[in-house]
């Protein structure tokens, strides 16, 4: 996948995550609103993404996972915890994505896997996140996505 | 009610019970294999019944961990369908390894032989996993049970719910691996680990609702979660259209189409319009499974042998009868004076009680989570230093699946020992020690091993006639371990147990032939005897014939 579509499947992450925890929030509307965003990121991963890739599997849930990182962002309580949780569950993707692509030869991607797990840990300990820090988060999370 | 459902159970268990015992006496032949992956109902049904273990976790532990817990009722129910769903999905991969006396060798530790589990195989993961998740998942279960009458263990339950989130997720990633890891083009996903846990809490929270139902309630976030996930469910079977232009209309309208039925208030509100639903959910998951495990089949009724039929009838025979029952002897404990049966408690509006609970959370988890990984940590360095290497490179990736299950263990243990102790009474402890004594026991079986016997399903060499030549012997006796060229076979590295030699010129040559006859016909370690089965003669040409495979592998 070159640089411009993986930054445009950055950008639609981003997009569909504002449609996120919007109030008032329900269980159809939240649940309904990922699963349109994943269809979204179906097509645009089948369309875009090279199918000789083995990455391809897994680029719809990935983008998805990017997607609930950037909207707990908007969250207004329990932000810290859930933001742990979304990175967790980015993590989750990519490392047990990568395991089956090391049972095919394929490298895993540790340099992803770390930053995103020593995310995860940093997020943790954030007791209080201001709206400059949220954007620092933003940029760490695009610089993971962009170059590892 | 309970009565009633109990002897139906006993019924399917009965009809089934005959099938079940006839797949432990034939092994893997009693059933229908798919062409392509050898695998057949055994492995459809652990993984539809280990994902209906994840139920209860789910809906008890996570939410409780969210701070939004579920009525005490609903909560227990979804906890005792756990571990009965365990029960039964434990049986079915030791009915799948056709070879149930030698089921200690996934046990990932050293044995007294020098052996060491296949870390590389899923199936050793499997086992530990599903091992750590049932006593985990019995640990809360008893916390939960007796916490209305000994404050003691009330404070252990949200901590617990901790340890078990990642957990249930954890170990249905890991089923997940046992197809992601392997070749068969169908099963190829790095997305699997997703599609399985979503499937698993589908399935299981259709169950639930089953359950509540026998009970005349309902809950009625549950029913929204459903519905949601059927959603997903459908978002997962596009993918996997487009992917792989694998599409089952009959997996789709029942998982996908029906579910929406619960939109029509005339069905949503009518017990017996749940049930259908709830029904139909459970058969789409079902069939999901059997399609995705045997992809050669395409004509799945045709597939479908009485013993098959036999297999699912005795699962859920197993299952209802052991819930009905355990349900009915735990009722006075199950319903507590303030039984909640409906919406969850939302605790959102007291934000300063929850942090004071967090912090007491983290307080109780600091020790047992320490020593959780500082165990874990000498396992990992242990398991990596061991000779396993030898025989097959051993990656770390190879020993992460293995690092959560081993660290929660460890953590639930020291956070629950203590408190569970004290409240015991002499009796209870003493039954506990026993307890204790005969898993020690089979930790030392495990660690002896068992003997290498010729089992009695074995087939005359006479039978062979159709492959007298040396390589034909080779290929319908030792290829399926070490491979037609005499590499491993990979398949069997990947989802078997234990690993067979490489046969290297260098090691064949310091042997030596008289050597290898020897094992050819007595067996070794892990390498079953075949004298009957074997002539000396055809044992030296089968060394011979290693040999030329040694040097062409060179």
């Amino acid at each position: 996948m070159d640089a411009i579509l993986n930054a445009l499947s950055c950008l639609m992450a981003l997009g569909t995550s504002m449609f996120l925890w919007r109030r008032p929030t329900s269980v159809y509307k939240e649940t309904g609103v990922m699963v349109l965003s994943l269809c979204v990121f179906v097509l645009f991963s089948y369309f875009t993404v090279d199918s000789s890739e083995a990455t391809l599997e897994y680029m719809p849930f990935r983008m998805l996972a990017l997607c609930l990182c950037f909207s707990t962002t908007s969250l207004t309580s329990h932000k810290s915890r859930y933001m742990v949780l979304a990175l967790v569950l980015w993590l989750w993707v990519e490392f047990f994505g990568g395991l089956t692509f090391v049972y095919r030869g394929l490298e895993m991607p540790w340099t992803r896997v770390v930053a995103i797990g020593s995310g995860a840990v940093g997020a943790a300990f954030l007791s209080h996140i201001s709206r400059e820090m949220e954007f620092m988060l933003m940029v760490y999370w695009i610089a993971i996505w962009m170059f590892f | 009610m309970y009565r009633i459902l109990v002897y139906i159970g006993a019924v399917l268990l009965l009809l089934g019970a005959s099938a079940f015992g006839l797949s432990l006496w034939d092994g893997p032949t009693a059933w229908h294999t798919d062409a392509r992956t050898f695998w057949g109902i055994p492995i459809s049904l652990f993984v539809l019944w280990i994902g209906l273990a994840h139920a209860g976790t789910l809906i008890s532990a996570i939410f409780l961990a969210l701070g939004y817990p579920l009525g005490r009722r609903t909560s227990m129910i979804a906890e005792l369908s756990t571990l009965c769903s365990l029960v039964v999905a434990a049986l079915f991969p030791l009915v799948h390894l056709g070879v149930i006396d030698n089921f200690y060798m996934v046990v990932p530790f050293l044995d007294a032989r020098g052996n060491f589990a296949n870390l590389r195989s899923p199936l050793v993961w499997d086992f530990c996993c599903i091992a750590v998740y049932g006593v985990v998942s019995l640990l809360f279960f008893i916390n939960h049970l007796f916490s209305e009458k000994k404050p003691a263990l009330k404070k252990l339950i949200r901590p617990m719910a901790w340890l078990l989130f990642p957990l249930v997720l954890w170990v249905h990633t890991i089923v997940s691996l046992d197809f992601a890891v392997t070749f068969v083009p169908e099963w190829r996903g790095a997305y699997f680990p997703l599609y399985f846990i979503a499937g698993a809490i589908y399935s299981g929270l259709a169950l639930v609702i089953i359950l509540l139902t026998a009970e005349h309630c309902r809950v009625r976030v549950l029913e929204k979660l459903m519905l949601s996930l059927s959603w997903f469910m459908a978002a997962f079977w596009f993918w996997e259209f487009l992917l792989k232009g694998m599409f089952s209309f009959e997996v789709f309208f029942l998982g996908a189409v029906v579910p929406q039925f619960m939109w029509l208030r005339v069905i949503r509100e009518n017990t017996f319009g749940r049930l259908l639903v709830a029904f139909s959910i459970l058969v789409s998951l079902g069939l999901e499974r059997y399609i995705l495990v045997t992809p050669s089949e395409y004509d799945v009724a045709n597939a479908f042998g009485w013993l098959d039929l036999g297999l699912v009838a005795f699962s859920m025979g197993l299952f209802v009868l052991l819930f009905f029952v355990l349900r009915a002897k735990l009722s006075a404990l199950l319903e507590g004076d303030d039984v909640v049966m409906g919406e969850i408690v939302l605790q959102e509006d007291d934000p300063a009680k929850m942090e004071v609970s967090e912090s007491n959370v983290f307080s109780a988890l600091r020790l047992p989570l320490l020593l959780g990984v500082l165990v874990t940590l000498v396992y990992v360095t242990w398991a990596v230093s061991c000779d396993s290497g030898v025989l097959v490179s051993l990656s770390v990736a190879n020993i992460v699946p293995l690092c959560l299950p081993l660290l929660v263990l460890v953590a639930s243990i020291v956070l629950c020992a203590r408190p569970l102790w004290s409240i015991l009474g002499n009796r209870i402890r003493f039954v506990a020690i026993v307890l204790a004594g005969i898993l020690g026991v089979f930790v030392g079986a495990f660690w002896a091993g068992g003997g290498s016997d010729t089992t009695s399903a074995v087939v005359s060499v006479q039978e062979l006639a159709s492959a007298k030549s040396i390589e034909g012997i080779w290929a319908s006796r030792c290829a399926s371990c070490h491979g037609n060229d005499g590499k491993f076979n990979e398949k069997f590295v990947r989802e078997f147990y234990p690993l067979p030699q490489k046969l290297s010129l260098e090691r064949l040559d310091s042997l030596g032939a008289d050597s290898l006859v020897h094992v050819i016909l007595n067996g070794r370690i892990n390498m079953n005897p075949y004298r009957g089965r074997v002539t000396e003669d055809e044992a030296r040409g089968l060394v011979h014939y290693m040999r030329l495979l040694a040097g062409e592998n060179q």
